[in-house]
């Protein structure tokens, strides 16, 4: 069997011109909208959450303080940064508890 | 009016701070977030499930760059035109060891989580069991960033009042 030969029954890709019935592509994001949602509101709050607390804390809570509203904005990057790991490590279990469900219902 | 406590280039050494703040921790913070997002780019081709915990380097970056605004913006409040306010060169020098420190500080956290966030994530997509190590690593990286930013609140506490 040197070589094999296309049968004529079948069409080959020089056949195909493409203007025959196609299924309407999949152009659904790769990526669940969930993750796109989460990873933009932690976007969103990384830029304006401490800037955001500076302002306000320094004239409505510390009344011009700019040490302690500097210090408050740092803790809140934190408190957004100590988010984002809590979530992660969430979706990690999440999705290791689906697989689960899935090999329990092969089974 | 000037005198030998408040020359006229003192507001120099104030901006300069700020400067100096703002350029070396944004070369942490571009230098944590390149190197690391070349570890996501290696790990998102194998398992693009990882990339979301991947991500923790780069925000971690991201925190730097806040710190080193946020110590640009106190310093910033302080310097007001001669005729309002007489700047010290005290307060001037004050100024710039706080920009230097947390600024810095910054770009050598950032260097770290760099490092550690790119060989770190390749390891993970191998070994979970790393991850809880990486995180804590990474914490103690930008940990170092922090301390630059406490040294330079108290310096800048020492200068306005």
């Amino acid at each position: 069997m040197a070589s094999r030969r296309i049968g004529t029954s079948e069409k080959t890709y020089l056949d195909n011109d493409g203007k025959g019935a196609s299924e309407p592509s999949n152009i659904t994001p790769a990526v669940p909208s969930s993750v796109i949602w989460k990873l933009l509101s932690f976007t969103f709050g990384m830029i304006t959450l401490p800037i955001g607390t500076y302002f306000f804390t320094l004239n409505y809570v510390f009344s011009g303080n700019s040490t302690f509203a500097g210090a408050t904005a740092a803790v809140m990057a934190n408190v957004v940064l100590i988010a984002y790991v809590v979530v992660a490590m969430k979706e990690d279990q999440s999705e290791r508890q689906e697989e689960e469900e899935k090999k329990k219902k092969s089974l | 009016m000037e005198n030998e406590l408040t020359p006229s280039f003192a507001p120099f050494f104030g901006m300069s701070g700020i400067a100096f703040a703002m350029i070396f921790g944004c070369v942490g913070a571009a230098y944590g977030t390149a190197k690391s997002g070349i570890g996501i780019a290696g790990v998102g081709t194998y398992r693009p499930d990882l990339i979301m915990k991947s991500l923790i380097p780069v925000v971690m970056s991201g925190i730097l760059a806040v710190y080193a605004l946020v110590i640009s913006v106190l310093i910033a409040s302080d310097i007001r035109p001669p005729p309002g306010k007489n700047y010290s060169l005290y307060a001037g020098f004050m100024h710039m060891a706080a920009g230097l420190s947390v600024g810095l500080a910054g770009s050598a956290a950032g260097y770290a989580i760099g490092i550690v966030g790119d060989v770190g994530v390749r390891a993970y997509m191998q070994q979970s069991r790393i991850f809880v190590g990486m995180v804590l690593i990474l914490i103690f990286a930008e940990v170092l960033g922090l301390y630059g930013l406490i040294v330079a609140l108290i310096l800048n506490t020492r200068a306005s009042g």
